[in-house]
């Protein structure tokens, strides 16, 4: 199909090839090849690994029923999983579906289940995995296509928790900073890395089976600003009583798979634990 | 998330009870063992022995303690791994009305049947 | 996550135990002898026995996890915490085995 239309470009002559129409043609072409690129790459590489990617899709008649797809890529030394999985889209399958942005473990997009643990696709190594990798989306969420996964119910829980610094506790000068001494910031400073990548919700049991449990997230988050010291005690107590509810720190067990999957290493069992102990001292004063 | 009105539910009250009855049952059900099945062996049971037993003060105090501690404990442990697993709503608060009854009931025959054991009644 | 399913599984086995346990006791409220009867009766049946075993292995993981607990509750040694529920199922397969001879005596 390109020889065509490069006979028609010949044939007329009458304008410039643009850089557009130039650029255009070489993509074309690029895309083309991929498949016999992926061929070579195949046979030149010493290594080639096999995916096992989970395949959903409710509006693809052929899709309906979730499967496994098979991709076997090659192997090239710091692949990650996200890696393999752009090396499969881009050479096998367009229709292959999973968030990814920043590829540096910042964003938080790429949160998978990946041979049976929560992971960040951008950040497991895959000579760290056992091969095939199997690669699944997050489980306890509801799954809207392939690798990805409905985010709304995370983010309520985040929400519910008011993620955002506020103080009445205003210093005294007009153009004054909010000061923190370094032991409150170190306090809080694992706190503060939060990605919202969902891997801890994801993982936690209790999540799993309580809807309206607030998850290590949010709690963590809860924590982060709980334990600022610029916000002020009567901020500290108002946020203790969002998360002192029911299905807030009280439902958590102490699994500790939030803590062991977390991407940040934030110490959230920890966290939420503190919490605990906080809310029990606060009421105990009122006896 | 209002669910002020519940007597039950005055924050993290239950957790720390939890927390208070398992260091005192950690002691005491030990002890329940190591005298009933290594230091008393159970096959070799009578009404006089138990009755020996319970007819000390101490003993029959500490008795009844760890039943109304167990029982919390078990009940209050019953009814968090009911909600973690998602009850929720009328059949929740149907639930822990069941469990408190079920709850005073055992702590109540417990206690008959400790003093029938004293040998006093 | 295994020491949370454990420890969820003994606390249901110990629960139906004490309900179990105070209705079998409550036969000292009929009179001495029944209550003596029933026990002796029970002890007597080696299936029984071996469930006090059971019995004893469940309650010893409850136990012993439940300290692993208490103090991750109280944020104490919280970089050990998993080497102790490996010890705590460690400990109770040992306690378990080692009570057979004393809980299968006199049968």
């Amino acid at each position: 199909m390109s020889t065509q239309i490069q006979e028609q470009e010949t044939e007329t002559e009458t304008e410039e090839t643009s850089e557009h129409q130039t650029r255009r043609l070489a993509e074309k072409r690029d895309r083309a090849d991929m498949a016999e690129r992926a061929e070579t790459d195949l046979s030149d590489a010493d290594d080639t690994v096999k995916l096992k990617v989970f395949r959903y899709d409710p509006e693809v008649e052929g899709k309906k029923d979730p499967r496994f797809d098979t991709f076997e890529v090659p192997f090239t030394k710091g692949m990650t999983v996200l890696d393999a999985l752009i090396y499969s889209r881009d050479h096998f399958d367009s229709s292959l579906t999973f968030r990814h942005s920043c590829r540096q473990a910042i964003c938080g997009s790429d949160a998978l289940f990946i041979n049976g643990k929560q992971r960040l696709g951008c950040k497991t190594q895959m000579v760290d995995l056992e091969w095939p990798v199997r690669i699944e989306p997050l489980p306890h969420a509801e799954v809207v296509k392939d690798l990805i996964v409905d985010m709304e119910h995370f983010y309520d829980q985040m929400e519910a928790v008011e993620p955002y610094f506020q103080t009445n506790d205003l210093p005294d000068g007009e153009l004054e900073e909010q000061r923190q001494t370094r032991e409150n910031r170190e306090k809080v400073k694992m706190s503060t890395r939060c990605i919202w990548c969902s891997a801890c919700m994801s993982s936690c049991n209790i999540a799993a089976g309580d809807n309206k449990y607030l998850g290590p997230a949010a709690i963590n988050k809860a924590y982060r600003f709980a334990m600022d010291k610029r916000e002020g005690e009567d901020m500290k107590e108002h946020r203790l009583n969002i998360i002192e509810q029911e299905h807030g720190v009280w439902r958590c067990q102490t699994q500790f798979s939030c803590t062991e999957v977390c991407p940040k290493d934030i110490p959230l069992t920890e966290h939420i634990q503190e919490l605990k102990r906080e809310a029990v001292k606060s009421n105990l004063k009122f006896w | 998330m209002a669910e002020h009105y519940s007597s039950f539910e005055p924050k993290g009250t239950r957790w720390l009870i939890q927390r208070i009855t398992a260091a005192f049952l950690v002691a005491v059900l030990a002890y329940h063992f190591m005298m009933l099945h290594f230091v008393n062996h159970a096959y070799e049971i009578t009404f006089a022995g138990t009755q020996a037993r319970m007819s000390q003060v101490g003993y029959f105090v500490t008795m009844v303690l760890f039943l109304i501690a167990g029982a919390f404990h078990g009940v209050n442990g019953v009814y968090n791994a009911l909600v973690n697993q998602g009850l929720d709503g009328t059949q929740k608060t149907v639930v822990k009305w069941l469990l408190v009854v079920a709850g005073t009931l055992l702590i109540v025959q417990g206690i008959r049947v400790a003093s029938a054991m004293t040998g006093l009644f | 996550m295994w020491a949370w399913i454990f420890h969820k599984f003994t606390g249901w086995v110990l629960i139906g135990y004490l309900f179990t346990h105070i209705a079998v006791l409550s036969t000292a409220t009929v009179d001495g002898a029944t209550y003596t009867e029933t026990l002796r009766g029970l002890e007597s049946l080696l299936v029984v026995r071996f469930l006090e075993v059971g019995l004893l292995a469940v309650a010893v993981f409850h136990i012993l996890n439940g300290v692993r607990l208490l103090f991750v509750d109280l944020g104490v040694g919280l970089e050990a915490q998993d080497k102790a529920f490996y010890a705590a199922l460690i400990v109770t397969a040992a306690v378990a085995v080692g009570s057979i001879p004393t809980f299968l005596g006199g049968f």
